[in-house]
């Protein structure tokens, strides 16, 4: 009589459809008003940029990257506004997130409900895995939608196509499919970031520490990567890569680089993944 | 509680197999094991390499650049690091060069009939005409810089009468077997070169790969070479340009006088010695050589503030050593080169 009762009460609460905690976490995670304010003001780096753009006037500018590429050649802009916030504004997005995934909820007490709900350890960490992967494609698509929005009307196409950084033109519709492939790539990136930033999360409960590490990490890469000497480690460093995403405006194509640093992004997703699941496998609050 | 350790040991197994796929990553590529490809002679290798015509080929080239040279302004090819050039060619007149930087590109394509050098930075197309162009052939002299065949083959003729020349097994160099041809010095030589070796593509008998080893180190002072190649007939539309919209074209001029006369007005050049040891003597033009005298533009180099100075019974000057070749630049305005060891 209780082996029935307890299976008859576990099966159910086991198993918990999964597209309501995904959609529970959704609502949580896009109820916050800082990722709304987040959100904000990722729309607003291309207007910003295609604004001091058009202000500098015409003819080919000189700016820090590829910013200078933007002038008359509006369908930069997304590109390059990806490529500028990838170096702190998007892992610092993505770290800040992860950090109210799990420290943040131990930090206010409500971890411990999440721990003994009937919902696997495993599918928890999934679901916060899941809110922060949408924080980072939201922030990565508010950028190119509004930077091709912002490139096409502030600064003004060259007739509505592409030029890239080799000299050739491309139509829309094939600059707007290579604006894409840039934002899958570059949430593959933050999915990297995001996934080291849960395994911190998962280690402790002070929000501030995860976003510390994350972005201390990453001007630590920076710095590593300008050592001559400490050349061995770059292909070890996820930093390293980043600069593929200009790739995207070269033609032919060239799909090495973002190949290559779409892999090495999925390495450091296997080892930040497989340490959040072995912490919160254990985790007691 | 098993179901909990069976789990944590697989998010700990997925952990470490992150790990040990970033360490493939970084694990330097074409490692695999050599192939194996029926003997050759050197004589026959080298014969076979100077007659060969590859035809249509595409790839990417890769110069790994430890010589210890100098910057110099607008070549940033020339300081120590890696760059990289895609080249195209059709195995004729027609063809194309991109040159990355990390926020631009350089492209010069030569379509048959006029040669365009593009500038994304500046987005500027010079346009020069073919017939103009002094070395026609395609890009001009950065392709030969760029291209591996031309430097290998260049190297090869220049080099078989005082060298020992041999074929030290066989290689993997862009996914393509390949032999080892290797140059090295005659032991009566002098010189701060130990080896150079050529990866000459087994199948079309062109040069891949371009290493030169100095004395002393066993990483390459230089290394040039293709890091993925593909042979047939490329897309036809890579040999014709178009100057984009928006862009500034520029008619060209031929460079004047560098064909035919002197490469710069000093005095022609002499030559000292033969084969590995050979040393260059020329007289620089005396504004470029005398510290302080003369006004040099900007953006050209002055030879007075490199190296370090020397003095001897031939005067005083100034040596600038790199890791293959060391040169002398005497107050008065002579030059020495070669790739000879200093004596102090």
């Amino acid at each position: 009589m209780t082996a029935v009762a307890l299976t008859g009460t576990a099966a159910p609460a086991r198993s918990a459809p999964v597209l309501r905690l995904l959609g529970a976490e959704l609502r949580w995670v896009l109820r916050r008003p800082r990722t709304l304010v987040m959100l904000g003001v990722f729309a607003l780096v291309p207007v910003l940029i295609s604004i001091g753009v058009a202000t500098a006037g015409d003819g080919p500018g000189d700016g820090p990257g590829l910013i200078g590429a933007i002038a008359g050649n509006g369908l930069v802009l997304p590109v390059a506004a990806i490529t500028v916030s990838l170096a702190l504004l998007l892992p610092l997005a993505v770290a800040m997130a992860a950090a109210d995934a799990i420290a943040g909820e131990a930090a206010h007490g409500t971890l411990r409900g999440l721990l003994i709900a009937p919902v696997g350890r495993l599918r928890l960490v999934g679901m916060k895995a899941f809110g922060v992967l949408v924080v980072a494609v939201l922030a990565t698509l508010a950028i190119a939608v509004v930077g091709v929005v912002a490139g096409l009307v502030v600064v003004g196409g060259a007739e509505g196509q592409l030029v890239t950084l080799s000299g050739t033109v491309v139509g829309l519709g094939d600059a707007l499919g290579r604006v894409g492939l840039v934002v899958l790539w570059t949430v593959g990136q933050l999915a990297a970031v995001g996934a080291i930033a849960l395994a911190v999360s998962s280690l402790t409960e002070h929000p501030l520490v995860v976003l510390a590490s994350v972005l201390g990490g990453l001007i630590v890469f920076g710095v590593l990567s300008a050592i001559p000497t400490l050349d061995w480690l770059q292909p070890y460093l996820l930093t390293t890569g980043w600069t593929a995403g200009a790739d995207v405006l070269r033609d032919p194509m060239p799909l090495s680089g973002i190949a290559e640093s779409t892999l090495r992004a999925l390495c450091y997703v296997a080892v930040g993944g497989g340490l959040t699941i072995f912490r919160m496998l254990r985790r007691d609050a | 509680m098993a179901t909990g350790r069976t789990g944590r040991i697989a998010a700990a197994g997925v952990a470490v197999a992150g790990l040990v796929g970033l360490g493939l990553l970084a694990a330097p590529a074409g490692a695999g094991a050599a192939p194996e490809l029926p003997p050759v002679s050197p004589e026959d290798l080298v014969s076979s390499v100077l007659t060969a015509d590859p035809g249509a080929f595409g790839g990417t080239v890769e110069l790994d650049n430890a010589l210890g040279l100098p910057a110099l302004p607008g070549m940033p090819q020339a300081s120590d690091g890696t760059s990289t050039a895609r080249v195209w060619t059709d195995g004729d007149r027609r063809g194309r060069v991109q040159l990355p930087t990390s926020n631009g590109e350089r492209t010069l394509v030569s379509d048959g009939q006029t040669f365009w050098a593009w500038d994304s930075e500046s987005r500027t197309v010079t346009r020069v005409p073919e017939g103009e162009h002094p070395q026609g052939g395609p890009g001009g002299p950065d392709a030969a810089n760029a291209d591996p065949a031309a430097a290998a083959t260049q190297l090869l003729a220049a080099l078989r009468p005082t060298s020992e020349i041999s074929v030290d097994g066989t290689a993997e160099v862009a996914g393509r077997p390949a032999y080892e041809l290797v140059l090295a010095p005659a032991a009566s030589e002098r010189t701060l070169l130990r080896e150079v070796r050529v990866a000459v593509d087994a199948e079309h008998r062109m040069p891949l790969q371009l290493t030169v080893l100095a004395t002393g180190s066993s990483d390459p002072a230089l290394q040039l070479g293709f890091t993925d190649i593909s042979f047939g007939a490329q897309d036809e539309s890579l040999f014709s340009f178009t100057p984009p919209p928006g862009a500034t074209v520029e008619d060209g001029q031929a460079p004047e006088g560098r064909p035919g006369g002197a490469p710069f007005q000093g005095t022609e050049p002499t030559v000292v010695g033969d084969g590995w040891d050979t040393v260059v003597v020329a007289t620089a033009p005396a504004d470029a050589a005398a510290p302080g005298t003369g006004e040099l533009d900007g953006d050209e180099p002055s030879l007075a503030q490199l190296g370090t100075p020397v003095s001897g019974p031939w005067g005083s000057g100034r040596m600038i050593s790199t890791a293959v070749a060391t040169a002398i630049v005497t107050d008065d305005g002579r030059i020495a080169a070669g790739a000879c060891r200093s004596r102090s």
